[in-house]
């Protein structure tokens, strides 16, 4: 369905791609002059403009970092970026987002950070919005006094006089007693029957969990692989585990490698060895491993020390 | 035929096809505009329009007329670089509607629209508002369509200045209008190649279909 005819146009080939490279050229500059977040990570892109960085120790790092940590980043953050904020860096924080820079350094009044963060909570303005945690005076007193002090990356924490002390938030979980019960209910009939079974070995981690843990040590040589694997039902729940003194060996690594959830392993005075530990890498959950009077060597215990497991134990270099 | 001048005007795109491809140039900007502003009630309607369209024009590529069918205007890569090659050449290939270039943008265009209209269904804007869907998901993989629906208007844009790029360079290099006939649906004979024959679809089609489109999406949300 095509047929051919010469070009009967305006311009030339070469002129046109010209003016559509300039034009294109000129939106993208047109865009810089009106985001200027836009503009910073184009710049830092192309290594025309350094990357701000903050120092470690700064009054910023130490105290306006956690408070945007706290209040801002599940917004302005890497995985969400409302009005192409992001607040989890000194550098994004001073590029601003979509309507342009909201922290002018040394310029409180005109800092829409300051003003979004002290507007009342009914104003839609506000920030944080409605249903999230507010900044205390506190928190809000800290972030004027560093953008006053001109929003600096390395001003230290001692260079900023007034500041209200430091106040560290310890986190209490919240437990949610009936998804604990939910949660405990789908494994009920075989929690029950290893109760039975094996009395007293099996209890739940507290009483708002459904974790459970294991602890075999009571029963000495008299418990074996064949008794562990009994509780392969249970395994998706099992963060503590207590085998020392226990007849297992290396015949139950594949079985404890298959424990997502598994936090803390003892194996002391065990005939278990480097196969075990070697099952156990992969485990992201285990936190610790006791390995005393195990025939587990240091070349073993190595890959799993590097991934950050704590080890108690001799190590022995058999 | 014999009555024919060059200035002689031929149909070569029907009214549903017009009306989808003004439809969406305008659901765009009212999806861009809404986002930006906060409206995410009308950003919500407008997308689900342009899901309910995209679904329609997928539709219409089978049984739509001539030039609106995929197999009029989809064609091998080998195709699209040969008349690629002859368009920079100098030479004018014609093509009743979208040409084989033209034709890989309305893919890409539709494909790249249909996931943005999808990973809106999933998404949040971390505030009130979440897509019909975003409860089918968790929270983490909401999030992450978010930002795949933020990269994918990225995408749009590039697509969109690419597709002005073109009309420009039809219009000021080669001296055709592509503009005027997605108005009109009329292009001018010297535009159209000898002997094309184009079957055009009741309009009573395009409606069933756009119904059975509009169903199938209130049975995905609903």
């Amino acid at each position: 369905m095509s047929d051919n005819t010469r070009a009967t146009g305006y311009l030339p080939a070469w002129l046109y791609l010209a003016l559509v490279a300039l034009v294109t050229t000129l939106g993208i500059a047109i865009a810089m002059a009106l985001r200027p977040a836009f503009a910073n990570s184009v710049l830092e892109f192309l290594h025309l403009q350094a990357t701000p960085q903050a120092a470690r120790n700064s009054f910023y790092a130490v105290r306006v970092a956690p408070l945007f940590e706290n209040h801002c980043i599940s917004c302005h953050g890497e995985r969400r970026q409302k009005a192409a904020l992001r607040l989890d860096s000194y550098a994004f924080a001073l590029r601003g987002g979509r309507h342009g820079t909201v922290i002018r350094a040394g310029d409180i009044k005109h800092s829409e950070l300051m003003e979004r963060i002290t507007l009342p909570p009914s104003d839609d303005r506000a920030m944080p919005p409605e249903g999230k945690t507010p900044l205390s005076p506190d928190e809000i007193k800290v972030i004027r006094l560093w953008i006053g002090a001109g929003a600096s990356p390395s001003i230290k924490v001692a260079a900023i006089k007034g500041a209200p002390r430091l106040v560290r938030d310890v986190a209490i979980p919240n437990f949610d007693l009936a998804q604990a019960m939910r949660q405990r209910a789908t494994l009920a009939a075989e929690v029950d029957r290893l109760s039975r079974r094996y009395p007293g070995l099996l209890s739940y981690q507290s009483r708002n969990s459904a974790d459970m843990e294991l602890d075999a040590s009571s029963r000495g040589a008299a418990f074996g692989d064949a008794d562990l694997k009994a509780f392969a039902p249970v395994t998706s729940r099992l963060v503590r585990i207590d085998l020392s003194g226990t007849g297992i060996t290396d015949a139950s690594a594949s079985l404890l490698a298959a424990m997502p959830a598994l936090k803390a392993l003892r194996l002391a005075n065990t005939k278990t060895g480097d196969n075990l530990v070697a099952a156990l890498v992969p485990l992201k959950s285990l936190k610790s491993l006791t390995e005393t009077g195990t025939g587990a060597t240091q070349a073993s215990l190595a890959s799993l020390r590097a991934r950050g497991v704590t080890i108690y134990g001799d190590g022995d270099a058999k | 035929m014999p009555n024919e001048t060059p200035n002689t005007r031929i149909e070569v795109w029907d009214a549903p096809t017009r009306l989808f491809h003004w439809s969406v140039v305008i659901l765009i900007f009212i999806s861009w505009l809404s986002a930006d502003q906060g409206y995410m009630k009308v950003h919500l309607a407008s997308g689900l329009t342009l899901l309910v369209l995209l679904l329609f024009r997928i539709g219409w590529g089978f049984a739509g007329a001539t030039t609106a069918r995929f197999s009029n205007f989809l064609h091998r890569p080998s195709s699209i670089f040969s008349y690629l090659k002859a368009l920079v050449g100098g030479s004018k290939p014609l093509h009743a509607g979208h040409n084989p270039a033209g034709g890989l943008m309305v893919l890409l265009l539709l494909e790249v629209l249909l996931a943005q209209a999808v990973t809106g269904l999933f998404g949040n804007d971390g505030l009130k508002f979440s897509g019909p869907l975003a409860l089918l998901v968790s929270a983490d993989m909401s999030d992450r369509l978010t930002q795949i629906h933020s990269l994918i208007f990225n995408i749009i844009l590039v697509l969109v200045w690419l597709h002005l790029v073109a009309i420009g360079f039809y219009f000021l290099v080669k001296g055709e209008n592509l503009v005027g006939p997605m108005v009109t649906g009329k292009k001018h004979r010297a535009h159209v190649p000898e002997g094309v024959a184009l079957v055009f679809t009741h309009p009573i089609v395009a409606l069933a279909l756009l119904l059975l489109s509009a169903a199938c999406a209130a049975w995905i949300l609903f």
